[in-house]
């Protein structure tokens, strides 16, 4: 029960990585100890640094959605994703075009 | 003779008198009907897992239903007859059990989940319908009965995608699911059309001992394969799977999961119990890893760019999917070579049971967090959320869990079955690991976009009234939260109880075949 489990390859030890977490969790918890120790809570030391600009009072403002996510990403890579976007049409005919394209081109691989 | 005996049969029968008796509750009342919601999926989950136990005591289990007796398999004077035969190996009874507890959970979730609608006494009929279908595929032992569960379940589940039939979208889905899967379905039957053509049975035992390598045989095995794999979600035959799995009520897709797991289960069958080593030809394990990267790269790359949380979460079910084809495809390949099965083979096809026991747990919870954010707010589009970890809390550490797991981030499950599968892939073409683990950091990276925009960042003005979800949606994501911790705190236990035995009974074709012979005299048999 509390082997490791051997790959073949390697091993995998949970206990060992549980056992880095917590050491790694003691150490910044003791770094954090070493902290300022005059933080005051809801106080102007609270405040979000917003480009010296006032913080709207809804976070509807503030908050990045989620089509900006990766937009680097999904930049670099469009002519890829308009390939892969075009591919789902979102037709039901081409659901089932694609099954049937599947099948017969499996079977010519096995059948011939 | 124990009780336990009749174990299979009572695996399908109370889940269906539980459908059947589900319109006759709604006349006592909501608190009745969510009691018998609630105890028929705790009785099915006691009797998979009391199986499952039985089968890793005694070996496969054999039922005949419809015979002189239980265990009579081939009664003298016919040497294969037209019954129900249904025979649970340790690998069946591992399907069974994952899928009893993923049911369990969608059941224990959707009672509040459900709660504001009407017509639940035809959600509840469904549901244990299509739980019904899915325990019957899992078990079966001939191929017209695996046939009949497939469409059990499949007419149930497009009946729940369209649960919400005042949105255009779910009956859309529904319809789309309908399409391919009704065409899917038939090929199945024309497969086994073929096969009993030529052999005259239908028994899946019977025909792994006599099968051969021919024309009609080859057919049978492509209709087989293309269909199966359609039906879990294989690229490029997946595009049904994020419109029915965004659609269908998050209790529903969260069973619907382990209904996919058992179309995956009916193509391992087939190409591991029937053909086996037997299959002459390379071409179908590589036809399998090529579905299998394509699925994890594609339905990976499409998660990245969702909005919509039910929709992302989907594409990766395709994508996870994917790493299972990976695995099971990198056995079959070594299957008939004893040393490239001892080198690698085996290791993969861990991996792929592995990552079968550990998609079914996360990917559950994954829905029903998507759903348990859906209750709380009413939106389904990322770009609408925000914050919410304040106000949910547990949902957000139970989301944070599956999310881990998925991600294959160390210690939790997820990475284990991605490690046997990374290691036994690399072995066959270093590409195919590169793919699994280029895959693997794609989905991390989608899942730190769910969990910034929804549940970090500002609080939002419009949502100051929202609370945490009742408690009975947390217990539902809590039982498959609980499993996603056990299975990462005891990884050897899970490798050596759960994983192995799967993976060998699957390769011990010998074993399959022969637990039906061996049943032929009443009071034989297990």
């Amino acid at each position: 029960m509390w082997d490791q489990i051997q790959t073949g390859f390697g091993y995998w030890d949970v206990y060992a990585w549980i056992a880095f977490f917590l050491i790694a969790g003691g150490m910044v918890y003791l770094i954090r100890s070493f902290g300022r120790k005059d933080y005051k809570r809801d106080t102007e030391q609270d405040e979000i640094f917003f480009g010296s600009n006032p913080v709207p009072d809804d976070g509807e403002e503030l908050k990045v959605p989620a089509s900006s996510a990766y937009w680097g990403y999904t930049q670099a890579l469009k002519p890829f994703y308009d390939v892969l976007v075009g591919f789902h049409t979102g037709l039901a005919t081409d659901y089932a075009g694609w099954y049937i394209l599947v099948t017969a081109l499996v079977a010519l691989l096995i059948l011939l | 003779m124990s009780w336990q005996v009749h174990l299979p049969a009572l695996l399908i029968a109370v889940p269906l008198l539980g459908a059947f008796l589900a319109p006759l509750t709604a006349l006592g009342g909501k608190g009745l009907r969510n009691t018998w919601f609630v105890l028929v999926s705790l009785a099915f989950t006691l009797i998979a897992f009391l199986l499952w136990a039985r089968v890793g005591a005694f070996g496969t289990a054999v039922y005949v239903m419809g015979g002189q007796s239980w265990n009579l398999a081939l009664p003298s004077g016919m040497e294969v007859p037209v019954r129900i035969l249904m025979e649970v190996d340790a690998f069946s009874a591992f399907m069974v059990l994952l899928s009893a507890v993923a049911a369990l959970a969608g059941a224990i979730f959707s009672v509040t989940y459900m709660d504001r609608f009407s017509g639940l006494e035809k959600f509840v009929a469904l549901y244990f319908l299509m739980v019904a279908g899915m325990f019957g595929m899992e078990i079966t032992g001939d191929f017209f009965n695996f046939f009949v569960f497939l469409e059990i379940s499949s007419v149930a589940s497009f009946g729940l995608v369209a649960f919400w039939r005042d949105r255009g979208e779910a009956l859309e889905a529904a319809f789309k699911y309908m399409l391919v899967s009704t065409l899917g379905a038939l090929m199945v039957l024309v497969a086994v059309a073929f096969l009993y053509s030529k052999y005259n049975v239908v028994n899946m035992a019977a025909l792994g001992k006599v099968i051969e390598w021919g024309m009609v045989e080859k057919t049978s095995l492509v209709l087989f394969l293309t269909a199966l794999a359609m039906k879990c979600g294989a690229v490029p035959m997946h595009m049904w799977m994020p419109d029915a799995y965004a659609e269908a009520p998050a209790g529903v897709t969260c069973a619907l999961i382990a209904v996919s797991q058992a179309s995956l289960y009916g193509l391992f069958r087939v190409t591991y119990t029937i053909f086996g080593a037997f299959m002459g030809s390379p071409i179908i394990p590589w036809v399998i890893i090529v579905l299998g990267v394509l699925s994890m790269f594609i339905g990976v790359s499409m998660a990245v760019i969702q909005k919509e949380v039910g929709r992302l979460i989907a594409y990766h079910s395709v994508s996870q999917v994917g790493y299972m084809l990976l695995g099971f495809g990198v056995g079959l390949l070594a299957l008939s070579d004893a040393r490239a099965m001892a080198d690698y083979g085996f290791t993969a096809l861990k991996g792929g049971v592995y990552h079968i026991v550990n998609y079914t747990m996360y990917k559950g919870l994954l829905f029903l967090s998507a759903g348990a954010l859906f209750y709380a707010t009413g939106c389904r589009n990322l770009n609408d959320m925000g914050g919410l970890g304040r106000k949910m809390p547990k949902t957000m550490g139970l989301f944070m869990i599956a999310a881990a797991a998925i991600a294959g981030l160390p210690p939790f499950n997820g990475f284990v079955s991605k490690l046997f599968l990374y290691e036994s892939s690399f072995a066959v073409h270093p590409v195919l690991a590169v793919f699994a683990m280029v895959t693997s950091v794609l989905t991390l990276a989608s899942f730190v976009k769910i969990f910034q925009t929804a549940f970090l960042g500002p609080a939002l003005k419009k949502f100051d009234n929202v609370r945490e979800v009742p408690g009975a949606m947390l217990l539902g994501m809590s039982v498959l939260g609980v499993a996603i911790l056990l299975l990462s705190l005891f990884p050897t236990w899970s490798v050596n109880h759960l994983v192995e035995p799967a993976a060998k009974a699957l390769v011990d074709q010998a074993s399959y075949i022969g637990a039906v012979f061996a049943a032929t005299v009443p009071g034989g048999g297990l």
